[in-house]
């Protein structure tokens, strides 16, 4: 009996779930909800570009942390990775004609090979200085976009050409949505299944017990190699998917401070899981939007409060995320899907408990 | 399992000194010795971990010396650790299934897209990692993490990791340190059950005599890196120059 109705109850919540990511573009591009015109505080201030830019981020945070919460590596190469992917995805949509899902292939598959150099470090080297071979490997895959949109491109940028599959073009962000979601989905569908099978086991193993993991087997270092390449295959495909979304690229998005807020994204979701990938993103990309909207929009305090946080929403956003990556790594170190576990633990105990 | 004149050195020290005997297969070995005779160093050379100075370490008729640990295991070849080395994100089910790893073939892309050979692997994983956990009596266990057990427990799983690899030849670094009476008296039920079922041959390194004496029907003796005797166990325990190592001169 009460299974039945766990089980009508899950169903139910994910029709709804299902409902609302489908519906959730519309209102947003709209500004309507069933024909309701809504305010934007309604809407928490976002529109549908930072969604979209969201799904991107996803797919960013979620591989990072495939390497970093589940092989145990620290990277700070991830926006790298990004660069590869639209250099690679530029290269052969604007230099060699492909069509856009060719090059969506292409820089997976050059990311796979980028993953794979800058893993060889981690055969000799541990710790720090792996993380500053990471270091070294941004900086070097910066100069070479930066040499490579000089030398093919403008100094303005890499300009891309039309996202356009099957006759079908991305032209707004309604678009592009749907055609990034399943992405995300895929993404995340795919690490889940193999965390949960022979390699994907061994990669957590070897994170937790290299020695008992060798013991075992497991060929640590072919196996870093592996994720290294499966990781950043995927990053490189984000960063195909945001260089066409941007419609042009230049070498100084590509900053150390982005590969570290993906960092702190995957700290703040939670390490090592997929769920702790998509919350860190979701949480890093739409909290600006929504801090600022609630700033402008507090009229509750007095005047001289709200103009001075009107004026110093950067610095607000700033303090709010320092803040959240030091409470969430002192009081959960779990991150938010960790909390969220903890709480369900709870939940389930309290109901067996009656 | 045979070692000829396995030596070890760190430096100036010597801690494995031109050591050889011979691990009869199907039985247990046992090795002695007081604190810092080259025990762990001994495991630790032959599983790979470490690599020898000289001298060899020939296994199932292959020459293992200086192998990495990896390899050393797909030979066949598993061991325990003296301090517990599980893996501590992961459930004692998985635990037991990281064993299964050398008899598997899929990758991660196969398990990403969930090919058939994946999920057939996995299949049987789980169902023989069940049948381990049966046989340890840790059935109730396999959804918990390993911090959630006793010391003997979280011991037991190392050793169905071990018994999960299938191995010829199983090293124990110290399997009974820190257990309790009861605990010491299910690992002795274990290794014997495991010896009669599958016919694996034991290695073990281990201070508590009594259960030497019970267990192993070999007994190498170490002290400060050379061998100082190779006998059955009645004899070792009536031998002169090791009770003199034990007692001191």
């Amino acid at each position: 009996m009460t299974t039945l109705r766990s089980s009508v109850l899950r169903l139910l919540c994910w029709a709804i779930g299902i409902g609302f990511v489908l519906y959730v573009p519309f209102v947003l591009n709209t500004r309507t909800v069933f024909g309701y015109r809504v305010g934007n505080m309604v809407l928490l201030n976002l529109g549908l570009a930072q969604v979209d830019l969201m799904l991107i981020s996803i797919i960013g945070a979620v591989s990072l942390n495939f390497l970093t919460g589940c092989a145990g590596l620290i990277s700070v190469g991830h926006a790298a990775f990004f660069a590869v992917g639209a250099m690679a995805a530029a290269a052969a949509g604007q230099q060699l004609g492909l069509p856009f899902a060719a090059t969506l292939i292409a820089a997976t598959i050059a990311g796979a090979i980028a993953g794979v150099i800058a893993g060889l470090p981690s055969l000799r080297v541990r710790g720090l200085y792996f993380v500053l071979s990471t270091l070294a490997l941004h900086f070097i895959v910066v100069f070479c976009f930066a040499e490579y949109q000089y030398a093919f491109h403008d100094v303005a940028g890499v300009t891309m050409g039309d996202a356009t599959i099957m006759g079908f073009e991305l032209d707004n962000n309604v678009k592009w949505y749907f055609f990034l979601l399943p992405f995300v989905v895929l993404v995340c569908v795919m690490l889940q299944s193999t965390l949960g099978l022979r390699e994907g086991r061994a990669v957590l193993a070897m994170r937790d017990n290299e020695l008992a993991a060798a013991a075992s087997g497991i060929d640590v270092r072919m196996l870093r190699l592996k994720v290294f390449a499966f990781s950043s295959a995927i990053a490189s495909l984000a960063g195909a998917l945001q260089a066409y979304y941007f419609t042009s690229v230049s070498a100084e998005i590509y900053t150390l401070d982005t590969a570290i807020q993906f960092i702190a994204m995957i700290i703040v979701g939670g390490m090592g899981s997929i769920r702790g990938g998509i919350a860190g993103a979701v949480v890093w990309l739409l909290l600006p939007s929504v801090l600022v909207g609630t700033t402008v929009e507090l009229k509750v305090l007095p005047g001289g409060v709200a103009q001075f946080l009107v004026g110093h929403q950067p610095q607000m956003v700033n303090l709010t995320f320092g803040v959240l990556v030091a409470v969430l790594l002192i009081t959960a170190p779990g991150g938010l899907a960790g909390l969220a576990r903890s709480f369900a633990a709870r939940g389930s105990r309290q109901g067996s408990g009656v | 399992m045979e070692i000829d004149a396995l030596s070890m050195r760190f430096g100036g020290l010597v801690a494995l000194d031109a050591v050889s005997f011979k691990a009869v297969e199907g039985a247990v070995t046992a090795v002695i010795g007081p604190n810092g005779a080259g025990k762990t160093t001994l495991l630790n050379c032959i599983s790979g971990m470490y690599r020898p100075t000289s001298g060899q370490v020939s296994f199932d008729g292959h020459n293992v010396t200086g192998a990495r640990p990896e390899r050393v295991a797909r030979f066949g070849m598993a061991r325990t650790f003296q301090n517990l080395a599980l893996f501590a994100g992961l459930s004692v089910l998985d635990n037991i299934k990281v064993g299964a790893y050398r008899h598997g073939q899929s990758g991660l892309l196969e398990g990403a897209l969930r090919f058939g050979r994946a999920r057939r692997e996995e299949a049987e994983t789980d169902a023989a990692a069940r049948e381990v956990l049966d046989f340890l009596e840790l059935g109730d266990a396999a959804t918990m993490l390993p911090a959630g057990l006793s010391y003997g427990q979280q011991k037991q799983v190392e050793f169905g990791r071990a018994l999960m690899q299938r191995a010829r030849l199983i090293l124990l670094d110290e399997p009974m340190a820190g257990m309790s009476a009861p605990e010491k008296s299910r690992m002795v039920g274990l290794i014997r059950r495991t010896r009669e079922r599958f016919g694996t041959s034991f290695l073990l390194v281990e201070h508590d005599i009594p259960v030497i004496m019970e267990l192993s029907d070999h007994v190498v003796v170490l002290d400060f890196g050379r061998k100082i005797a190779d006998a059955p166990p009645r004899e070792v325990q009536a031998d002169p120059v090791v009770i003199a190592a034990y007692l001191g001169d």
